[in-house]
């Protein structure tokens, strides 16, 4: 615990503090003298909680800009993937089995569609350009008759770099496909306004934008042929779509997190990208060094770099302590080079020197500038210790 | 229980590795596998190790290993070289076993400095 006071948190794509106002929101409904009544109970208390939930399913509804009743709540951001993927694969698979994303989408989509596939599905896994865009016309070519279900990020984790999904969107719905987005690093970081918005199914959860772990939300666009066949039963709670006892205390939570998301959208994005600018002007200059995805179309809060005769967990060990990302968080502990890198083309020992910078409200100039101080060094160590390359 | 992959003396070997660089006109050997570099200098008197230094590039625990091995063998009989085996560095520092292959590659330049230091010790006889 003692440690905590030295470290330098960068890793706010991976997980963000609870906003105090958020917390204090939070723990009125868990404690004896506040709301922690079983929202599905009919008595008073009950219905009590169920007026936090509605209150605060209208704060996200706000933010996004769209009907609570499109909302369905979740553990988070991988199940609301799974439900969205899994769901509508399986709701419209009498309509047709073939589905598309990309290579580069977080393991809470590319396992469902693997899993779709070993149920018999057909799967298109379309490849980024080096920049990390999707090629609108790679995917115009993928699409057939018979897709049902095109999937792809808002912001990639990794990368940071932010797909069009405006223009994929309405490609997808010309084409008479479903079209579900991640959007678990945007919602409350970007501008979302789901009313003009080509998308059938959004995932999203608190934790990257400053509420608590375990409570996420899908979107289900209120539209013909949208709909997702549940995963868990029992309870027939949220339409029989998601049952189980609502968490009123989360909920609650995340709705305080989007209505403060909201109201400092802007001069969060500012903020970041000060932060991203004065990180990547101090390292830019290291012989070697490069960017993963581009940076003119990547989301501030993520600065992803790559570094030529550098081993990556060494770096990662000589960086502390520096708190940065390899991988996404949820593959960190493998040795594995980064797919999501390699997708854009990136060699094994590039991918494997990644390091994830990535910025929150909290990060100041001088967290940047021991980062900056701490990166230079690292590199300039294990540098100093390495043979030469064999000719 | 601790989730930390490194214990506390791959971290200290790591930190403030004091045998890394290299010894002008010293014998070297270097080997290149599994994805690690490892080049290794000595000098030698007497058929003793006087001095060691290493290049390396790879994990920390590669690292760590390398320095142990270096801190470990100045002073002792050069003919040692050729028995070494990284055996007790992957116990004594914890070295998970996925990364035998990587350790195993201080085990080969250390047995290839051996070899050179024989030969060397041969020719100069």
């Amino acid at each position: 615990m003692t440690e905590q006071a030295n470290l330098i948190y960068l890793d706010y794509a991976a997980s963000t503090p609870v906003d105090p106002w958020v917390a204090e929101a939070m723990t009125a409904l868990m404690t004896a003298d506040g709301n922690y009544a079983n929202p599905s109970s009919t008595h008073i208390a009950g219905r009590r909680s169920v007026e936090f939930i509605r209150h605060a399913t209208g704060q996200l509804a706000a933010l996004l800009n769209t009907d609570p009743g499109c909302l369905i709540w979740t553990s988070g951001a991988t199940e609301s993937d799974n439900l969205a993927i899994l769901g509508a694969a399986h709701y419209r698979q009498v309509r047709g089995q073939h589905l598309i994303t990309m290579r580069t989408e977080h393991k809470a989509v590319t396992d469902p569609f693997n899993t779709l596939q070993k149920q018999g599905f057909e799967v298109t896994w379309l490849d980024p350009e080096t920049d990390g865009l999707l090629d609108i016309a790679k995917l115009a070519a993928a699409l057939r008759d018979d897709t049902q279900l095109v999937s792809i990020m808002h912001i990639n984790n990794e990368t940071g770099v932010t797909q069009d999904i405006e223009q994929l969107g309405r490609l997808c719905h010309e084409r008479g496909c479903l079209f579900h987005v991640d959007a678990a690093q945007s919602v409350g970081k970007l501008p979302i306004d789901l009313a003009t918005l080509p998308v059938d199914l959004m995932s999203m959860t608190a934790h990257k934008v400053y509420g608590p772990k375990g409570i996420g939300a899908l979107y289900i666009a209120d539209r013909p042929g949208v709909h997702v066949d549940p995963l868990l039963f029992g309870g027939g709670q949220q339409r029989n779509l998601r049952p189980g006892t609502l968490p009123a205390q989360q909920i609650v939570g995340f709705g305080a997190a989007a209505a403060i998301a909201q109201s400092r959208m802007i001069d969060d994005r500012k903020h970041l990208g000060a932060m991203r600018d004065r990180l990547w002007s101090g390292i830019r200059d290291i012989p070697g060094i490069s960017t993963n995805g581009a940076m003119e179309c990547a989301f501030a809060g993520i600065l992803n770099v790559s570094i030529e005769d550098v081993e990556g967990e060494s770096l990662m060990l000589a960086l502390e302590p520096l708190c940065v990302a390899t991988g996404s968080a949820c593959n960190s502990k493998s040795q594995e080079p980064s797919y999501v890198l390699r997708a854009l083309g990136r060699s094994d020992e590039l991918a494997q020197s990644a390091i994830r910078f990535s910025f929150g409200r909290p990060t100041r100039s001088q967290d940047i500038d021991v980062a900056i101080e701490l990166y230079r060094n690292a590199i300039s160590k294990l540098r100093g210790m390495a043979p030469e390359r064999a000719a | 229980m601790s989730n930390d992959p490194y214990g506390a003396q791959v971290r200290a070997l790591f930190d403030t590795p004091a045998h890394a660089g290299c010894l002008a006109g010293a014998l070297s050997a270097r080997v290149e596998d599994q994805g690690v570099r490892v080049c290794l200098y000595a000098e030698l008197a007497g058929g003793k190790i006087r001095a060691l230094r290493f290049q390396a590039w790879g994990c920390p625990h590669v690292i760590a290993a390398v320095e142990a091995f270096c801190a470990g063998y100045e002073g002792r009989l050069a003919a040692e070289l050729l028995e070494f085996s990284a055996s007790d560095l992957m116990q004594s520092l914890s070295v998970p076993v996925e990364k035998t292959g990587r350790i195993l590659v201080i085990e080969d330049t250390v047995r290839a400095l051996g070899s050179i230091a024989r030969e060397t010790s041969i020719s100069d006889n």
